[in-house]
């Protein structure tokens, strides 16, 4: 038979079964997850200025850890299903920080006209007087 | 012999050579079905850091806009749903297809719920013209930028939105398969996909309520 020309039968021969799992992680992580719900709720309204982002990206990250780990069984996944996983968060990361970091280092009049610091006219960095652009016309 | 002996007809396919090497097929096509998602909306929250970056104010203050109590209930309806689903594959693969199948109409309960919570919203933006691009008009939030983010929020809503009710569809599928009694202890990777699809529904919007709803 085609079985026995594969070279091992069971995959993964030490890992636990699925089922003999019990219920009680599921419970312990809705409630952990409720749990940081309130958490983020009451730091976001409190508006910390500079600190919000930071602070709410980071109970994001913890609760969908706890999703992708337990809920969604990565923690007992096999390695290649993980790189799959952590590939793609790769690939976001550098898409958004190139994408922001193009954004944060352009020079103003580049930025759209209104946003705050785009209107005033400013000199660039290694840019002499005669070589700015022409002022738009209003 | 092989854990294959007692499966109901059609589960495995023939050019499987065993049920474990067709789970380990199945989880590693629907992680990189999942890894295209993460991708998708990537593309919607880089653009809303690039928007935030560039309108910081009419970011702020279009965020105190929204409804907190609707975007918070929200948050709590998805983590529980995604509770429940959980514990439907878990019934499922202790062989109680019953509590599997109550699981999930519970699960379809809350995303209807969701769903329903999320109109409300939306009938109020409608209301109150704060709608995206050019046919905003909202009186309240009244400076540079404060277009865009509504034309983020409603993109990135809307597509998540089209994500619950595919989900919601998934589900229902999988709940007549699951009364049909399909899944159990020896074969329950399809409910496993769904529950994983589910998952990631609930992982978006994870992100989207601190975002979009908090800061």
């Amino acid at each position: 038979m085609a079985e026995s020309a594969l070279p091992s039968e069971k995959l993964h021969p030490d890992r636990e079964e699925p089922h003999a799992h019990s219920a009680v992680p599921y419970v312990i992580v809705w409630i952990v997850l409720l749990f940081f719900t309130a958490l983020t709720y009451v730091t976001g309204t409190m508006h910390l200025g500079k600190w919000a982002l930071p602070i709410a990206l980071a109970i994001a990250c913890v609760k969908s850890a706890l999703v992708v780990l337990i809920f969604m069984h990565l923690k007992e996944s096999s390695g290649t299903t993980r790189l799959v996983f952590v590939t793609a968060l790769i690939f976001l990361g550098l898409l958004m920080f190139f994408t922001v970091a193009d954004v944060a280092t352009r020079f103003k009049l580049a930025t759209p006209a209104g946003a705050p610091f785009g209107t005033e006219r400013s000199q660039p960095e290694g840019l002499l007087e005669h070589e700015m652009p022409a002022e738009p016309e209003q | 012999m092989s854990p294959e002996a007692g499966l109901p007809e059609g589960i495995l396919a023939h050019h499987y050579s065993s049920l474990e090497r067709q789970n380990e097929a199945m989880r590693l096509g629907m992680w990189l079905f999942l890894a295209t998602e993460i991708l998708l909306f990537a593309g919607l929250f880089t653009g809303y850091a690039v928007y935030r970056y560039q309108f910081p104010l009419a970011f702020a203050e279009g965020s105190r806009h929204l409804n907190i109590t609707a975007g918070t209930l929200n948050t709590i309806v998805l983590i529980t749903s995604s509770f429940t689903v959980a514990l439907a594959l878990h019934f499922a693969r202790i062989d109680k297809p019953r509590a599997a199948a109550i699981c999930i109409v519970l699960t379809l309960l809350f995303a209807l719920g969701f769903l329903g919570i999320k109109a409300v919203e939306y009938i109020e933006h409608f209301q109150e013209h704060a709608l995206p691009g050019k046919y905003y008009a909202f009186e309240e939030v009244n400076i540079a930028g404060a277009a865009m983010f509504y034309t983020m929020y409603f993109l990135m809503t809307g597509l998540h939105g089209l994500h619950v009710v595919a989900g919601m569809s998934v589900l229902s599928w999988l709940l007549w398969r699951t009364l049909q009694g399909r899944y159990s202890s020896l074969y329950s990777t399809g409910l496993e996909m769904g529950a994983l699809y589910w998952h990631l529904v609930d992982l978006v919007w994870i992100f989207l309520y601190p975002l979009l709803y908090l800061i």
